[in-house]
């Protein structure tokens, strides 16, 4: 059970994320969805710890997980895998090496450093590109790969790491539609085959209807929706991303991309 | 050929007014950098000129002395070297000038890496300590090998060591200070990757800054051989080792065909170094996956 209360981050002035509070039941879908700059990006690096909150606390079955330093932060890290919107690969280096990165929690430094692997994390790394169809390139530098396989190493790294929650910041924005469904039903399979919580950042509305099964929606650093896809009447959502402010800019380019939404529905 | 009016030309015609009291910044002549421009040429033309008088640049002594230069280089054919040994001599100082070179290159690099790593911003962010070691860094960069050759020379001797250790000591400082910049260039992302996943500090430079510093690092440190084998030729001349020696005394006894020799050695040589670094520079950039 991840639990956040009250937490906030300042920027200067400005309050990124500004006092929230949620609770995310082990096992779940959640997506947070809003518009860009709602937040959204920190909420999830705060998770991680690759952002620090300015006040507030994050648990972790009852632990605190806020106050972390050492160690205990690295294996805290290695517990929440984090996906990113630009991959975050090492593209000079192999898939399998890039995979082999969510074990270093794991393996004593002098051998990770001299990239000595043991031969069973090697195995977890080649199953979880199995599973995800890339086996093959194994060996290819990962910045030779199109973007939705590189997506799909980063997520094999996530697993590798044997996760409790996986964390994705906006994991399609930068692929296709193809490859957009592709990789969510990737992390859908992670979902409902390891039973790994899934907190998922999305920018567009449909995808998020049709893959999680709670919504969180983010306004200003702040949460002004909570509820189940079904709850999240076009009315909300209109408050959500802000066109009664006459902002027309978020929605006009939602609509430029309903193939994608589509696919993507017809996916789930 | 004129272009047919278009709706955007009428709208921006009819609203100009409209359009110039709204975007002021827009439509100002920007005088101020405008005469920043035209007073940085003037200066510099000044500086240019001032440089010639100073100088004492006489065109009749250039013209005078472009008949002599024509009569060594007349001189200089064919190059030869003489005797049988004295080739051999020849060969060996030359051999000698690369050894220097690569010795000093390669010593100047490996003593350079860690101070590198420390001097870069993302990887010891203190800016105390990284400014003053970025100060040490560019004031021994900033002293030439030749004047280095001279200070060990009086240290430890004529001879190749200490040409070996001018050229580390002039390299070491530029090393350092190009390796930190190319960490502080590197993507912040893969980092980031290695850190979410629960990678340590040092985790973080081997896995996240490394593979992509590394190609950079080792494509400086060729170029920096290639252009030492020059260097080792100069400091030669002033008792620090290698084939300049030979080229300073043939040039004051008028050998000119030995003189020329020399030359096209050297030549060759930065030649064939050239071409190997290229190699090793594109295997090293190339599509391999990394180290
Ligand atoms: N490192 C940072 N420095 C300053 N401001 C930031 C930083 N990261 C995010 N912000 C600001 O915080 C707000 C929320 O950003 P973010 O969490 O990235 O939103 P989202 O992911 O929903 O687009 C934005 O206004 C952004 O400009
Ligand atoms: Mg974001």
């Amino acid at each position: 059970m991840l639990e956040i209360d009250d937490l906030t981050r300042r920027f200067g002035a400005k309050a990124a994320v500004d006092a929230v509070s949620l609770s995310v039941t082990p096992g779940s879908f959640v997506g947070v969805i809003g518009r860009s700059g709602a937040g959204k990006s920190t909420l999830l690096r705060m998770i991680n710890r690759l952002q620090e909150p300015t006040g507030g606390t994050i648990r972790f079955d009852g632990r605190d997980v806020t106050a972390l330093r050492g160690q205990a932060l690295r294996d805290w890290r290695a517990q929440c895998a984090m996906i990113f919107q630009q991959f975050n690969l090492v593209g000079r280096l192999d898939v399998l090496t890039n995979v082999l990165m969510g074990r270093l929690n794991k393996t004593s430094t002098v051998s990770s450093v001299l990239r000595l692997w043991n031969d069973s994390d090697k195995a977890m790394a080649l199953a979880a590109l199995e599973m995800l169809d890339i086996a093959g390139l194994a060996s290819q530098r990962a910045d030779s790969l199109s973007g939705g396989q590189q997506q799909r190493v980063a997520i094999a790294r996530a697993l590798v790491q044997e996760p409790r929650i996986v964390l994705a910041d906006e994991p399609i924005a930068s692929l296709d539609p193809r490859n957009t469904k592709v990789v969510m039903n990737a992390l859908l399979r992670i979902n409902k085959h390891f039973g790994i919580t899934v907190l998922c950042n999305l920018h567009s509305l449909d995808l998020a209807r049709s893959y999680c099964d709670r919504l969180v929606g983010m306004a200003s650093g702040r949460i002004v929706f909570d509820g189940t896809p079904e709850a999240l009447t076009d009315d909300v959502a209109r408050d959500l991303y802000g066109l009664e402010a006459g902002d027309v800019m978020d929605p006009v380019h939602d609509a430029g991309r309903p193939q994608a939404a589509a696919t993507a529905a017809a996916a789930a | 050929m004129s272009a047919p009016p278009s709706f955007l030309r009428e709208r921006a015609m009819a609203e100009e007014a409209g359009l110039r009291s709204r975007h002021p910044d827009a439509f100002r002549a920007h005088w101020r950098r405008r005469a920043g421009v035209v007073g940085g040429l003037g200066a510099a033309l000044l500086l240019f000129v001032f440089a010639l008088w100073d100088l004492d640049v006489s065109w009749g002594r250039v013209i005078g002395g472009i008949g002599r230069l024509g009569e060594f280089t007349e001189l200089m054919f064919p190059p030869r070297f003489g005797t049988v040994e004295r080739l051999w001599s020849y060969l060996h100082a030359l051999v000698e000038t690369v050894a220097i070179a690569f010795l000093g290159t390669l010593l100047a690099a490996i003593l350079a890496a860690p101070f590198g790593f420390l001097a870069a911003r993302n990887v010891v962010p203190q800016a105390l300590f990284h400014f003053g070691l970025r100060r040490v860094l560019d004031t021994l960069r900033s002293v030439d090998t030749l004047i280095w050759a001279l200070v060990w020379i009086n240290v430890v001797g004529l001879g190749p060591f200490a040409g070996v250790l001018a050229i580390m000591s002039s390299d070491f400082g530029a090393f350092g200070k190009l390796f930190s910049e190319a960490l502080e260039a590197a993507d912040r992302k893969p980092v980031e990757g290695v850190v979410s996943a629960g990678g340590g500090p040092l985790h973080r430079v081997r896995f996240g800054l490394l593979p992509q510093v590394l190609p950079v690092v080792a494509s400086q440190v060729l170029y920096f051989f290639e252009s030492n084998t020059r260097s080792a030729t100069i400091i030669g001349i002033v008792g620090a080792g290698g084939i300049g020696q030979h080229l300073y005394e043939q040039i004051k006894i008028l050998e000119w065909g030995h003189v020329s020799f020399l030359v096209l050695l050297v030549l060759a040589a930065v030649f064939v170094i050239d071409a190997i670094s290229a190699r090793l520079r594109f295997a090293i950039i190339g599509q391999r996956t990394g180290v």
